[in-house]
């Protein structure tokens, strides 16, 4: 784990409101892995937290960033610019392990494609049968990342883009057919719990490893504030014991 | 290099700058940062004597320099602490101090006496915002205080005992002298001012308790002001905190009275925070050609 004075090379919308920083790392912070995260310095020093973003695409001693503009930071992170500089800790969480699995089916919500595609990108050689759901057609991004898939299907709950749907609902209507080892997805709580009732009813027991989001503080496993409950009734540490978990193991 | 050691109670300290309770856990991780052994001391996260799971997230809010905290004391219990932890910690060579809370008063009494001897010191949690019984609830009245440090001191005989006040109240000097005649040893302040954060579209507040602890930057000024009451209103000494994030923003705090600082929530915003504050007041004290950090401690001339 490092701080590292990082400075930017590009900060763009890809979508409406979401936004992709490319970082130069002045030295490697070693592997950054799908799952994974940075602790963001937004620029104003009077927001004292940072911010936490997935790894989306690291290259060398780059690194990109997807983010929504959600609230003060992220929006203040809206107005960096090339040549900025911002302070960067990194690597933070674990991340999705696929080291025993070949065949992955992917399921992405919205922002939550964005780690997903860091965990494609590094495992070229296995076989990704992605399911990405989006709000609308001016949410959808980054979709040229996810063309090393074996297949892919893209969603929108209006139907503006791809299918009328969500990504939960478009993978298990595949999913009895597909025959995969293992599954992995991220996207916001609502759409992990469908995933997690899905998966039971239709009585899929493959692992399936799923990425959460919390509020944090220091992000490395410090100060208890985004905790997540475990289904044996203890509390684990999304920035630290996470985020990504096997989707039994917590209470979604 | 200036000398930076301070001596509180007995308690060498290799300079003034401790973490403060709840930012740090109990090291480790910062230690995967840095070599933890650098910084003067650690105030553990708060113990109880049985484990708890704390509240229920979002635990945190964030306003224009501050923040705003609500996990409630989660912690591994104090047995857990004296097998994992503290033999983690001793090995780094920093003062240990041990911060605990209860829910009853003797609770706090029971918790002292399983730590008398083995931590430099115990810090008294009577000020945490965050949980419905014990923690502030001890923590506001004079006569309250008096009581849970007569009983914190009954439980240890090696020890000494911090009272860490609560800024949460009427008068920080009596409250100061009420923990000198209960029988501590030093007294530690401000801990958090109890705040809420709204979200507008949501009308709603963003922390699942409701309220929480404010600290960081935007507290100091008022720190700094209660620091300089307590520690003027008391003989035993004094460590002082809210909001330093900088080496001169402790320095702020020692011309105040505070024989050391702790340091919190600047860990989050710089996670080397710490070791930066370390060498900023050397760097302070040399270009003034100040040879101890002692020379400074309570000097402020007052308009």
């Amino acid at each position: 784990m490092k701080d590292l004075l990082s400075v930017v090379k590009s900060n763009r919308a890809v979508a409406e409101n979401i936004y992709m920083i490319t970082l130069a790392l002045p030295e490697s912070a070693g592997a950054l892995h799908g799952g994974q995260f940075v602790n963001l310095a937004t620029g104003d020093n009077s927001l004292l937290l940072r911010r936490p973003l997935g790894v989306c695409i690291a290259e060398g001693n780059e690194l990109s960033l997807c983010y929504q503009v959600k609230g003060k930071g992220t929006k203040k992170l809206t107005e960096a610019k090339a040549g900025d500089e911002l302070k960067v800790l990194l690597p933070l969480g674990n991340y999705f392990d696929l080291s025993e699995y070949k065949n992955i089916a992917v399921v992405g919500g919205g922002v939550g494609v964005f780690p997903l595609i860091a965990a494609i990108r590094e495992n070229k050689d296995k076989n990704f049968y992605s399911y990405i759901g989006f709000r609308n057609k001016s949410a959808v991004c980054l979709l040229n990342e996810l063309e090393a898939s074996r297949s892919l299907k893209v969603t929108t709950d209006d139907g503006s883009y791809g299918d009328k749907g969500n990504a939960v609902q478009s993978f298990l209507a595949d999913a009895e057919k597909l025959n995969i080892d293992a599954i992995i997805s991220c996207g916001p709580p609502v759409m992990l719990k469908a995933l997690k009732s899905g998966l039971a009813s239709l009585g899929i027991k493959k692992p399936c490893f799923v990425s959460l989001e919390e509020r944090m503080g220091c992000g490395m496993g410090a100060c208890l504030v985004c905790v997540c409950k475990t289904s044996d009734g203890k509390n684990a540490r999304v920035c630290k014991d996470g985020p990504v978990f096997e989707i039994n193991s917590v209470e979604l | 290099m200036a000398d930076l050691q301070v001596n509180i109670c007995g308690v060498k300290f290799k300079n003034p700058v401790i973490a403060a309770s709840g930012t740090y856990g109990f090291g480790r991780e910062y230690n995967e940062l840095y070599d933890i052994s650098q910084i003067g001391g650690i105030s553990t996260k708060g113990m109880t004597l049985e484990p708890r799971l704390g509240n229920p997230v979002p635990r945190i809010a964030e306003g224009t320099s501050v923040i705003l905290n609500a996990v409630g004391l989660q912690n591994p219990g104090a047995e857990h602490f004296i097998k994992y932890d503290l033999p983690f910690l001793r090995e780094k060579g920093l003062v240990i101090i041990a911060n605990v809370a209860g829910k009853t008063l003797e609770d706090y009494g029971e918790i002292c006496k399983k730590l008398d001897g083995l931590v430099d010191m115990v810090e008294l949690n009577i000020s945490c915002p965050n949980v419905r019984a014990g923690g502030m609830a001890f923590g506001i009245k004079p006569q309250s205080i008096l009581e849970v440090t007569r009983v914190a001191k009954g439980g240890l005989k090696r020890t000494p005992l911090i009272v860490k006040l609560s800024p949460n109240v009427e008068s920080i000097a009596v409250n100061a002298q009420s923990a000198e005649q209960g029988g501590a040893d030093c007294v530690s302040l401000v801990n958090t001012f109890t705040g809420m954060v709204i979200d507008i579209e949501k009308r709603r507040p963003v922390i699942a308790n409701n309220t929480g602890g404010v600290s960081g930057a935007g507290i100091k000024p008022i720190a700094v002001k209660m620091v300089y009451e307590a520690a003027h209103a008391v003989k035993i000494p004094v460590i002082g905190m809210g909001g330093i994030m900088t080496g001169e923003d402790a320095l702020e705090f020692m011309m105040a009275g505070a024989r050391a600082v702790q340091v919190g929530t600047a860990n989050f915003a710089n996670p080397n925070a710490m070791p930066e504050i370390i060498a900023q007041m050397n760097n302070w004290l040399d270009s003034r050609k100040i040879k101890s950090i002692n020379e400074i401690i309570d000097t402020v001339i007052m308009n």
